[in-house]
């Protein structure tokens, strides 16, 4: 199957203007013969939104503008990043990604880690998400994360104990450090922990980050994309816009688990056990 | 002085990739093409409006030199020639009239307080003309001179952007070196420009190889008064890095206001700076 990354800048509170870039990478994914393309961390509504969280939030369900992407992905599959006020949580903003397929809402993911500290305030203007599942995608079995979720620990386990073919990541990752090569160093963080579970779950890892920047913040890009056990199929610039299209064949998830034993040898009961352990009584 | 310059070590290249790339989508977003940059012929000016021009083309550039009569000549001089070799546009603007005018009517003997009003002076002309040529004013403050306040501020700190403000003084050399500056402004002792003689080194009382390791550790390495003396600093120097960026804070952040309501500008009405631009 074929992946397109679509590395792109969204214009920062202008959610019109993101729908249209976004309809127009789906058409040039769609030339290409594209059969997922993944977009960044709120590229419906660029990232240092701040108080304007509630004014870009939308309910994929209704939303008209939401809907011409829906459609458009007719006989493809698309990962979107957007902020969520559903009808049932009205008044509640997530930082969402949804995963369409063929015209469809497949999956809504809500990110469970907001990164607050330093440079982000994401915890400030968003609620949490509490849950990690994966899905049938149309390829295989896949799940959703949104950046810090894929820095904790435990977010892409889950997905790999249900079963995903593939862990998809999308992130609005800001570059920092600038002592290295022709990237920042943030970047190697998340390649190396993108190649690191690739090998740890036997499946494929896609990783899409945004460029531009945004209040002097400037996004890293370095999207890639890692085939289990730790083979680098494709890998994104740094700071430029890119579309980053690559072949990947999901017979190397089977291929990886025969050789690599991890999955089968994987008992996700002794961790529940010990987790739950952990839970209700964290000093034992 | 003991510790090694490698950790403010930058990739000049890429630094140059990303601020060049910084300027031109900061100003982009606001539909305006031109920049302006007080031009004191000094380093951090002379990489300002290299950078800019790299961004905006030399024609989208305008340089300000903005002497004090005939002070600084040499300065004044190097600012021009800096200004020609780049290709852009520059204009010269004796201050020395309003100056004198302002002092004869309220007499000081401060030179800090003349050299306040002269930097004051030289922002307000830059913001005029930011008007006239529909431009940005482009700030050159360095990540030295922001820690430990040594700056005028609503002087040479006002700006529009200021794609200089994390690089600190030892790491805008380098890129400067990367950006082929003239040597003959490369090599000049660094000066705010405040009175005849004056040093920045002199001024903070030592010298910005030993300043900016004393900053790296204590800002990206968060260590502490103890760490940093045991990494080699003498505690005197330590000491008085750490009060000149405590006394300095208020010039790094906007003014407070006096909170009353649900709902105030500065504490909870936060937007982003380049919200729908």
């Amino acid at each position: 199957m074929k992946i397109a990354l679509a590395q792109i800048a969204p214009k920062l509170g202008d959610v019109e203007a993101n729908i249209d870039t976004h309809l127009e990478i789906i058409d040039k994914a769609r030339k290409q013969k594209v059969d997922l393309v993944c977009f960044p961390e709120l590229g419906l509504t660029g990232y240092t939104l701040k108080d304007l969280v509630e004014e870009v939030a939308l309910d994929p369900a209704s939303d008209p503008r939401f809907r011409r992407i829906v459609a458009a992905t007719k006989g493809l599959s698309a990962v979107v990043g957007f902020v969520l006020e559903s009808p049932e949580d009205r008044g509640l903003y997530y930082n969402a990604a949804a995963f369409i397929a063929d015209s469809k809402v497949v999956h809504v993911h809500r990110k469970v880690f907001l990164p607050t500290g330093g440079i982000f305030e994401e915890a400030k203007f968003f609620a949490p998400g509490r849950d990690f599942r994966t899905f049938k995608a149309p390829f295989g079995r896949a799940g959703l994360l949104i950046c810090r979720d894929f820095l904790q620990y435990g977010s892409s386990y889950v997905h790999y104990a249900s079963g995903a073919d593939l862990i998809i990541c999308i992130s609005a990752g800001p570059g920092r450090g600038v002592a290295g090569g022709q990237a920042f160093e943030t970047s190697r963080m998340w390649e190396l922990m993108g190649e690191a579970v690739s090998y740890f779950s036997t499946a494929f890892v896609l990783y899409t980050n945004r460029v531009g920047s945004e209040d002097g913040v400037t996004f890293a890009g370095g999207s890639f994309v890692f085939a289990p056990g730790g083979r680098l199929v494709a890998r994104g610039s740094s700071i430029d816009p890119e579309l980053v299209v690559c072949r990947i064949d999901l017979a190397d998830v089977r291929e990886g688990r025969r050789k690599w034993l991890f999955k089968r040898d994987e008992k996700p009961e002794a961790i529940w056990r010990s987790l739950e352990r952990i839970v209700r009584a964290p000093e034992d | 002085m003991k510790g090694s310059s490698v950790p403010l070590k930058i990739n000049a290249a890429f630094v140059e990739k990303i601020l060049v790339a910084f300027i031109r989508d900061e100003l982009g977003r606001c539909g305006c093409a031109k920049a302006l940059v007080g031009l004191s012929g000094g380093l951090d000016s002379a990489v300002c409006a290299t950078l800019a021009t790299r961004a905006l083309g030399p024609e989208n550039v305008l340089g300000l030199i903005m002497p004090y009569g005939r002070a600084f000549s040499d300065d004044v001089r190097g600012a021009a020639a800096l200004a020609r070799k780049l290709g852009i546009r520059h204009e010269k603007i004796d201050i020395a009239p309003q100056i004198d005018l302002y002092f004869a009517a309220h007499p000081t003997t401060s030179r800090v307080q003349r050299g306040n009003k002269m930097a004051r002076e030289r922002m307000s002309i830059l913001y005029d003309f930011s008007v006239r040529e529909g431009g940005f004013v482009l700030g050159t403050s360095n990540k030295s001179e922001l820690l430990v306040g040594y700056g005028t501020v609503y002087g040479d700190m006002a700006c529009a952007i200021n794609p200089m403000g994390d690089l600190y003084k030892t790491q805008v050399r380098e890129l400067a070196a990367h950006l082929r500056i003239p040597a003959a402004i490369r090599s000049k002792a660094p000066t705010a420009g405040l009175w005849p003689g004056q040093t920045d080194e002199a001024d903070i009382g030592l010298p910005y190889e030993e300043l900016d390791l004393i900053l790296h550790g204590l800002v990206e390495g968060r260590k502490s008064r103890r760490e940093v003396i045991e990494a080699g600093h003498a505690a005197a120097v330590v000491d008085r890095v750490l009060r000149m960026i405590k006394r300095s804070g208020f010039k790094r952040a906007l003014p407070p206001i006096a909170k009353l309501s649900i709902r105030s500008v500065g504490h909870d009405f936060l937007y982003p700076y380049d919200r729908g631009k």
